[in-house]
């Protein structure tokens, strides 16, 4: 008999996860919310608007905050939605007082392949982006990278949002950085 | 939260990772993965569906040809909206899933199509002859069976919807 070692890494039990899925194709929804249900996610919200989205949260939060019960723990919204966009959803999450939500793991689900719009989810605050087709494979590297490299996020007087750079390499020129990160002022939770 | 002073407006929240927390006790401090039969379970599922897209696709184009005709010679009316937000909705599930399931010229024409429908600042003339040139992309794209970029045909299709567009818009 195999018995694998302590070290040795275990497959994720997100039996305790509850990700919110908004998308307003029927279809991408049913196919999302089944892919995480393979996942083994305990519990999947979807909504199709941002709007929606918006009030869902609200809702949930208030909950929380009555009942001691989980919010949500992720979202996977899609980009380019009628009723209101991806863009908007993540703006008004940045934006919010609550800390439960102002730094909720967003992922962008888009359709369009271009640089832009990947650059467009970065700037406004995404944590990930995911550009259709989508696959088994890409939307656990997403989920995984949120779970396994959380990102501090930055407050500066243009952005809020995750830090943008995903490694710290040396600079081996002149740091052109206005702001040294040591200038920043920290919180730490 | 603890807090030091430094530069105003500038930053740094080092948040406790929550979704580990969230996590069995096993994956509490030790880094795991999503179980690859979870992944081929989820794979699965996106072939189940390009199969039933393929299929239903058909079906969904004659509604949508049907949709566009009831509309086309109607004056502007609140039921004229009606139809373009049917129509919108249409086309919009079949460029999302045709984008999923590897139809990218489908998808873009579909694209077009889902943008156009709505214009409101187009002429009646305008918007006949673009979302014309749309639908009949779709249906050829759809009998011919194109995938992905669709070669020199889609070429020809993008083209004059193209032409159409600097046209009438």
């Amino acid at each position: 008999m195999f018995f694998a070692s302590k070290d040795e890494p275990q497959p994720y039990d997100l039996s305790n996860f509850s990700v919110l899925v908004v998308e307003d194709s029927h279809s991408m929804m049913e196919l999302l919310s089944a892919m995480l249900k393979s996942f083994g996610v305990g519990e999947i919200l979807v909504c199709n608007s941002a709007k929606e989205a918006q009030d869902l949260l609200t809702i949930t939060q208030a909950r929380v905050q009555s009942r001691h019960i989980s919010g949500v723990d992720v979202v996977l919204t899609d980009w380019l939605m009628p009723g209101g966009s991806g863009l908007e959803l993540i703006n008004w999450v940045r934006a919010h007082n609550d800390e439960k939500i102002k730094f909720l793991p967003i992922i962008v689900i888009s359709g369009y392949t271009s640089e832009k719009v990947i650059a467009m989810a970065r700037d406004s605050g995404a944590n990930e982006a995911l550009v259709k087709p989508l696959s088994g494979k890409s939307l656990a590297q997403r989920i995984t990278s949120v779970i396994e490299q959380p990102r501090a996020f930055l407050q500066t007087p243009n952005y809020f949002g995750p830090d943008r750079r995903r490694h710290e390499t040396p600079i081996k020129f002149e740091d052109r950085r206005v702001i040294q990160p040591e200038e920043f002022t920290v919180h730490n939770d | 939260m603890t807090r030091s002073k430094k530069k105003k407006g500038f930053e740094i929240f080092k948040l406790t990772n929550r979704l580990r927390q969230r996590l069995s006790p096993n994956h509490k401090d030790d880094p795991g993965f999503v179980d690859d039969k979870a992944i081929e379970k989820a794979d699965k599922l996106i072939e189940l569906l390009c199969e039933r897209f393929s299929e239903d696709m058909g079906g969904d184009l004659s509604v949508l040809s049907e949709k566009w005709l009831e509309m086309r010679d109607m004056p502007n009316s609140p039921e004229r909206e009606e139809k373009a937000q049917e129509v919108f909705t249409i086309a919009h599930e079949i460029k999302d899933i045709s984008a999923q399931c590897g139809y990218s010229i489908l998808a873009y024409f579909a694209e077009n199509l889902r943008d156009y429908i709505t214009h409101t600042d187009l002429s009646m003339e305008a918007q006949r002859v673009i979302i014309q040139a749309c639908v009949d992309s779709i249906t050829v794209v759809h009998k011919q069976g194109l995938k992905d970029d669709g070669g020199p045909l889609a070429d020809e299709l993008k083209a004059a919807l193209k032409k159409a567009i600097e046209k009438f818009s």
